[in-house]
């Protein structure tokens, strides 16, 4: 009976949670303002960071706060006028779509405990990363609404997200450009925007927002407070959907539930009033792409926009390490910076900036070689959680593929829609989106800086979160090869110390750039490079909207160098990569990880 | 006015503000190492194969490719990496991994390098040695 109230919904799977949480002992609790929910917690002691609870809690306070202020913007807003054929919401419309998409994103009832929001894991003092410095150095991927199912790869930095265009294959270049997520699968091929398409993602993702249905938004959006900006902008009628009564019930349980049966539609909807919801899904991810291309979000106010215009003045070592991202360091191959390049010591730059503001991405992929971050989350959940769900069957035999992964509809991705890129994928496994280097050195107003020793914000790094700190990331492109090891992360030599003289091998070998890897930089050049990454923050030239919202602790002490290596854990011995991952066809050229007998 | 729109359209025509086009460099006619090839790292493995050449221009990713064996007459096996070249660059390093070599072993190779088309440059290079540790 007791195991009836705890999970109402999940029937089947009930009485097996009372046997499996006696198997698993967790070391953290689920706590939420509700009735206590079962907890899946299948990782080994130390995955999980000893203040996950509180810092989840913290962030949701904070989520809080910035929706209150969007709710109050959108009260003291003028509201637009509709006119002009075809209509146009005329002198707020902007302001009012970009608001909706900000109230969404805020909104943590657009999960099924009421416990996430799109923000839970973007948040504005981070570059809209991941917000919990805890989750940065331990865990990388971030609990979602059932605790503690996690993501798979590090909660992607989404400013500047909605400039990717959409996914394209060039034939004349031989390369994808564009799209959404590290492995590029919210391509826009129906919206024609990869943004709107990727805000459509965690929302149903299993492991984050978790929905089980697409509708289920379209339902919390009919309860919102804000249904009638919603309305407003969309037009009236477009949320009036006959929901059947179940639909909180349905809304409440997870996605992935055992008692779904694998239908990812199971709120039963009559074809007019799903297509009523699919709209409003549309429109979901649609208002949310206007609001993180908004000024508030991609805001072009660093001290290198300052910069372009002449009305800021780089110190010595940011304009050191302007000239090496463009030239020794040849980092703008990939992070166009609209600039010429200088490889010749003493040149004098003569070219023109292609882009008023260039966005320092190529908006392509590419495998760098990192390597496999053992303390990833994902690894780890090869058992069912209380809801009868496995979020990774295949445990340490799952490796990342990036876009090669999508490009089979592999497993963790999502199904390709152009057949025809399906046998490029072996020559893009491993690739990984070139996110832009804005805001990656963009902390919380009173850390200032993602470096030890700070005061600093502990952030991550690239797809794994295996690095904790530019620095760190600079060096490992500038001796990524010269201090090559044939070990995993966690067995580097006596007498090396990982990060600093001993990297790794890649996750991926296959299709590892060598643009970069051997670039002889100094010690001093590296952190150059740095401090010219930090002028590409925004909130120079104004204020950045909600940095101020931190309210966890800065860290202090240590070296950049090696931030976070005391949470270096040894990657134990991986098995073969599993038959559904690496042996779908065209499989990967030559075999990854495969079975010894081959 | 009509400067600036013959400079928007000479961009647009040269596809710079084409978000989904890399900035290219017109092909070189000719491709010849400038340096090299030599080996940057040999470890038992990792052996990474170094050479510099002009920037050979045309699609943004190059592949340095290595053939290789034990038998000077016989390099039948290939390793290839690929790079992206910067169009400003006035040349272009290539750098090719070759894993997991036999240990003290002697191998013989000769390089070359393709555009992502899989075009071939036209690199003609010697035949060079090395020796694993």
């Amino acid at each position: 009976m007791k195991c009836r109230t705890l999970v109402a919904v999940a029937l089947g799977s009930v009485c097996g949670f009372a046997l499996w949480a006696s198997i698993y002992s967790p070391q953290v609790s689920a706590q939420t303002n509700e009735s206590p929910k079962p907890v899946y917690n299948p990782y080994p002691k130390g995955i999980l960071p000893p203040d996950l609870n509180s810092e989840i809690a913290r962030v949701l306070r904070e989520v809080d706060l910035v929706e209150s202020r969007a709710i109050t913007r959108w009260h003291n807003l003028k509201p637009p006028i509709l006119t002009g054929q075809p209509p146009v919401l005329k002198n707020t419309g902007t302001e009012a779509t970009e608001t909706l998409g900000e109230l969404m994103m805020f909104d943590k009832h657009i999960s099924p405990d009421k416990n996430q929001a799109c923000a839970s894991c973007h948040m504005p003092y981070a570059g809209f990363s991941g917000p919990i410095p805890s989750v940065n150095l331990t865990m990388i991927a971030y609990p979602g609404t059932v605790h503690f199912r996690a993501g798979k790869r590090t909660a992607q930095r989404h400013t500047y997200s909605p400039f990717f265009p959409v996914l394209q294959y060039n034939q004349e270049d031989n390369l994808f450009f564009g799209g959404n997520f590290w492995d590029s699968r919210s391509t826009g091929y129906l919206l024609r925007s990869p943004d709107a398409q990727q805000a459509q993602g965690p929302p149903v993702d299993t492991q984050e927002m978790g929905f089980p249905d697409t509708a289920c938004v379209a339902f919390r959006l009919a309860h919102a407070v804000y249904r009638p900006l919603f309305e407003e902008i969309w037009g009236k009628g477009s949320l009036d959907i006959n929901f059947p009564s179940e639909t909180e019930q349905i809304c409440a349980t997870p996605g992935g539930a055992a008692v779904f049966k694998g239908n990812t539609t199971p709120v039963p909807l009559s074809p007019s009033d799903r297509t009523l919801a699919n709209t409003a899904y549309d429109h979901w991810g649609q208002s949310i792409a206007s609001y993180q291309q908004s000024v508030q979000v991609s805001a072009f106010s660093s001290k290198f926009d300052a910069f372009l215009v002449g009305k800021y003045t780089m110190t010595a070592d940011e304009l050191a390490g302007f000239k090496l991202f463009n030239g020794k360091g040849n980092c703008n191959s990939c992070h166009v910076d609209g600039r010429g390049t200088n490889l010749t010591q003493g040149q004098i730059d003569t070219s023109n900036t292609a882009q008023v503001n260039p966005l320092f991405t190529c908006f392509g992929s590419a495998n760098e070689g990192v390597p496999l971050n053992p303390r990833d989350a994902f690894y780890y959940q090869d058992k069912p959680d209380p809801y009868g769900f496995t979020p990774n069957p295949y445990g340490f035999g799952y490796v990342d593929l990036g876009l090669g992964g999508f490009l089979r509809s592999g497993f963790g991705s999502a199904p390709n829609p152009n057949a025809s890129w399906r046998k490029l994928a072996p020559t893009v496994d491993g690739q990984m989106q070139v996110a832009t280097a804005r805001n990656a050195a963009l902390a919380p107003t009173q850390c200032s800086t993602t470096e030890a020793p700070g005061p600093y914000f502990q952030k991550e790094f690239f797809h794994n979160g295996y690095m904790k700190s530019l620095k760190q990331l600079v060096h490992f492109y500038n001796t990524r090869d010269k201090y090559a090891y044939p070990v995993l992360s966690g067995h580097c030599p006596a007498g090396t110390t990982e990060k600093v003289d001993c990297w790794p091998v890649p996750e991926v070998p296959n299709n590892v750039d060598m643009t970069t890897g051997n670039l002889g930089l100094t010690d001093e050049e590296e952190n150059q490079i740095v401090k010219f990454l930090e002028t590409l923050s925004d909130g120079f030239t104004r204020p950045y909207r909600n940095r101020d919202t931190f309210t966890g602790a800065c860290m202090k002490g240590g070296s950049a160098a090696t931030q976070g290596n005391e949470f270096l854990i040894p990657t134990p011995p991986l098995p073969p990569c599993a038959s559904a991952i690496c042996g779908v066809a065209p499989v990967p050229n030559p075999p990854i990880r495969p079975p010894l007998s081959e | 006015m009509n400067r600036v729109i013959l400079l928007l359209a000479i961009s647009v025509l040269s596809g710079s503000l084409l978000a989904q086009e890399s900035p290219r460099t017109k092909k070189a006619p000719h491709v010849r190492i400038i340096q090299g090839p030599k080996i940057e790292l040999a470890r038992q493995n990792l052996t990474i194969i170094r050479w510099t050449t002009n920037n050979p221009g045309g699609d943004p990713v190059h592949y340095g490719i290595v053939h290789y064996g034990t038998s000077p007459g016989k390099l039948l096996e290939t390793a290839q990496s690929p790079i992206r070249l910067d169009p400003d660059h006035a040349s272009a390093v290539f750098r090719v991994r070759l894993d997991n070599l036999k240990t003290r072993t002697t191998y013989y190779y000769r390089v070359d390098s393709i555009e992502a088309s899989g075009e071939r440059d036209g690199l003609t290079s010697g035949l060079s040695h090395f020796s694993t540790p």
